[in-house]
């Protein structure tokens, strides 16, 4: 979805795991003036159809980073600053990787090139179990099941009333992409790509976050080349939504430097 | 009439309430407590208000499903409602809740305040999990039904080496019509090969295949030829209603002669690998899907087949993949039956599965492999 000033240079926000487009509500209208914005949903998530959702593109992050680059070539973008959060970070990063020539700037809020601690002292935060569980509860679909979450019901299609009530939700997903886009997620390594970046990177650490800790932050911004690291004083893992004038004013201090 | 007098005040009210509600600061620190949350959770509001986080009593799965799912929903729209999620007791056990929340923001629009009422859900929970494992049984007796249909020994003759093969798709939902059969219609004589792919999914498609696989069987004993087989399975469907808008690639197969007839309906068509040959598509003998809109140009064709040639025919989900074009999927089989000239039909097929396929395709496919022995 294109918002802003269609004229103005090209700023494309992407969103992570478990939420949609609409994770950015509160941030892109203050680069509508003067940048042309792009917004855009991941497979499966807000409305994007899944009836011929292709695993074997998306078995890595790296389908994904080729959407973006897709993306940009499809709408004839340059001189892209793009705004990653979460897994989008690491998405972009690796898209940076592939077209430099795209990208003006990346933007990680909350990246992670590796979820799971390992042996030789990398703690990215989590446990091969608790990642298991997760995906274990995604198969059950107890978690997130809510009638604002609502899954799109997929196979379902002899039960339209399911689908009826569905209109409008916020950060729907399909169920079997979303568990599909959580395992690529928290199993991805990336944390031999970080050096290859060549692209000016700001990356930008929440206080308190269980999902990207502080540690791994500091990781990504030793691991990539010129990068900047950007500590704030929101809490949790999205900024974008709990402290959106916070995040602005970093996004925009940074692109304008 | 006369208006009620208040039984309770605010506060015991609040306090008294038959579930549980808190209040957190918004990083999820929690600032108030009632008495059903201190049962429900078997912490004391001393350990709890100041100190710990709505986040600190989930177990690692929810807290990730918390921070990426329900705080976005709740700091977007400023409630979320029955999320599912469990809390850690203060005995280590877990306790699945139903969690509803509001955001309270202060007269500048910041987030000032998260109230959230807490619901036991252990009875739901298990009714849910017992409705899943009733959906997955479903899933299952489509999967078995589709086995049993699909197994039984292959004919045997020394003058031509059989492989087949099933391969469900990535997730048990995949589970659909697609069959392979390979029997004699005259034993020693003539063999029929086929492969089939009903519409749809599920129990419903594995129990139409059966149908229309028994029917082809007992159609081709009859002497029609395979346009005669195709015109047979088109009245059985539209007779029966079942099945309609199956394709399938019907093939005899005379030893003596080494004569292919063949006839294809709406199906991919067979691939032909001769000895020192590039191998092709047999593209003759084609119509429309079964009980389609048009049955009435049933053909078939012939091929007298070299010795030590191979057959093969398989089901769409082999060659097509939403990333790239069916004409792409066919070159491809081509390539791979092209560069493993010699190698048996199990060969063949185990590398066909391979290398067309990643593990996590989601369509299922069928193959049949027919190979001569070569010429003395």
């Amino acid at each position: 979805m294109e918002r802003g000033n269609p004229t103005g240079r090209p700023i494309v926000f992407a969103h992570g795991f478990g939420c949609d487009q609409s994770m950015w509500r509160y941030v892109w209208p203050s680069f509508a003036d003067d940048r042309r914005v792009i917004l855009f949903d991941h497979p499966g998530a807000g409305h994007v159809s899944v009836d011929d959702f292709d695993f074997d593109r998306y078995r890595s992050l790296g389908g994904y980073a080729r959407d973006v680059v897709d993306i940009c070539d499809a709408l004839e973008l340059q001189d892209v600053d793009f705004v990653g959060h979460s897994v989008s970070g690491m998405i972009g990063l690796l898209a940076g990787i592939e077209r430099p020539d795209l990208f003006n700037s990346l933007v990680m809020i909350g990246p992670s090139p590796r979820y799971l601690n390992d042996d030789n002292g990398y703690v990215g935060g989590f446990e091969p179990a608790d990642i298991e569980a997760l995906l274990d509860s995604m198969d059950s679909n107890y978690l997130g099941w809510s009638a604002q979450m609502a899954p799109v019901i997929m196979g379902n299609r002899d039960r339209p009333e399911l689908g009826d009530e569905l209109t409008d939700t916020f950060c729907r997903a399909d169920p079997a992409i979303s568990r599909h886009f959580a395992k690529v997620t928290f199993l991805s390594d990336n944390r031999g790509d970080l050096a290859r970046l060549t692209v000016p990177s700001l990356i930008m650490q929440c206080s308190d976050d269980v999902i990207a800790p502080g540690s791994v932050g500091d990781y990504v911004h030793r691991n990539v080349p010129g990068s900047t690291l950007v500590q704030l004083n929101a809490t949790g893992h999205c900024p974008n939504l709990s402290a959106p004038a916070e995040t602005t004013a970093v996004i925009q201090a940074f692109l304008a430097a | 009439m006369t208006a009620a007098r208040p039984t309770d005040s605010a506060e015991e009210l609040l306090d008294g309430a038959p579930c549980g509600y808190i209040s957190t600061l918004p990083d999820g620190t929690i600032s108030t407590v009632t008495r059903a949350f201190e049962a429900l959770t078997g912490f004391a509001r001393e350990v709890l208000v100041g100190r710990v986080r709505l986040r600190d009593l989930l177990p690692v799965t929810d807290r990730i499903y918390h921070e990426t799912h329900y705080l976005p929903l709740l700091l977007s729209h400023g409630a979320a409602h029955e999320i599912a999620s469990n809390l850690v007791r203060s005995d280590g056990t877990l306790v699945p809740v139903f969690l509803s929340s509001v955001l309270v923001r202060d007269d500048d629009g910041e987030p000032r305040s998260i109230r959230t009422v807490v619901f036991p859900a252990t009875d739901r929970r298990l009714y849910e999990q017992e409705i899943l494992r009733t959906q997955r049984g479903h899933e299952d007796i489509a999967l078995q039904l589709q086995q049993s249909l699909l197994a039984g020994d292959l004919p045997q003759a020394d003058e031509v080496d059989l492989d087949v093969g099933y391969q469900p798709g990535v997730t048990r939902l995949e589970v659909g019509g697609d069959w392979y059969d390979a029997f004699w219609i005259e034993p020693g004589v003539s063999m029929a090969l086929v492969v089939g792919d009903v519409v749809g999914r599920g129990l419903k498609a594995a129990i139409a295949m059966g149908q229309l696989r028994s029917a082809t069987r007992a159609f081709a004993s009859t002497g029609l030829d395979p346009a005669g087989v195709l015109r047979a399975l088109d009245r059985y469907s539209i007779a029966y209603g079942v099945g309609e808008m199956t394709t399938i690639v019907y093939a005899e197969l005379t030893l003596a002669s080494r004569a292919l007839r063949y006839a294809c309906a709406g199906h991919p068509p067979p691939l032909l690998a001769a000895p020192g040959r590039v191998p092709t598509y047999l593209f003759e003998a084609r119509s429309m899907p079964i009980a389609s809109w048009d049955t009435l140009h049933r053909t078939s064709a012939s091929v007298e087949l070299e010795p030590g040639a191979t057959v093969l025919l398989y089901t769409d989900g082999l060659v097509e993949h939403p990333s790239r074009s069916i004409a792409a999927g066919m070159e491809a089989l081509l390539q791979i039956v092209g560069k493993r000239a010699g190698e048996t039909p199990q060969q063949l097929g185990r590398a066909i599965r391979d290398e067309l396929r990643t593990p996590d395709y989601h369509d299922d496919t069928c193959l049949v492999i027919a190979q001569l022995e070569p010429g003395s």
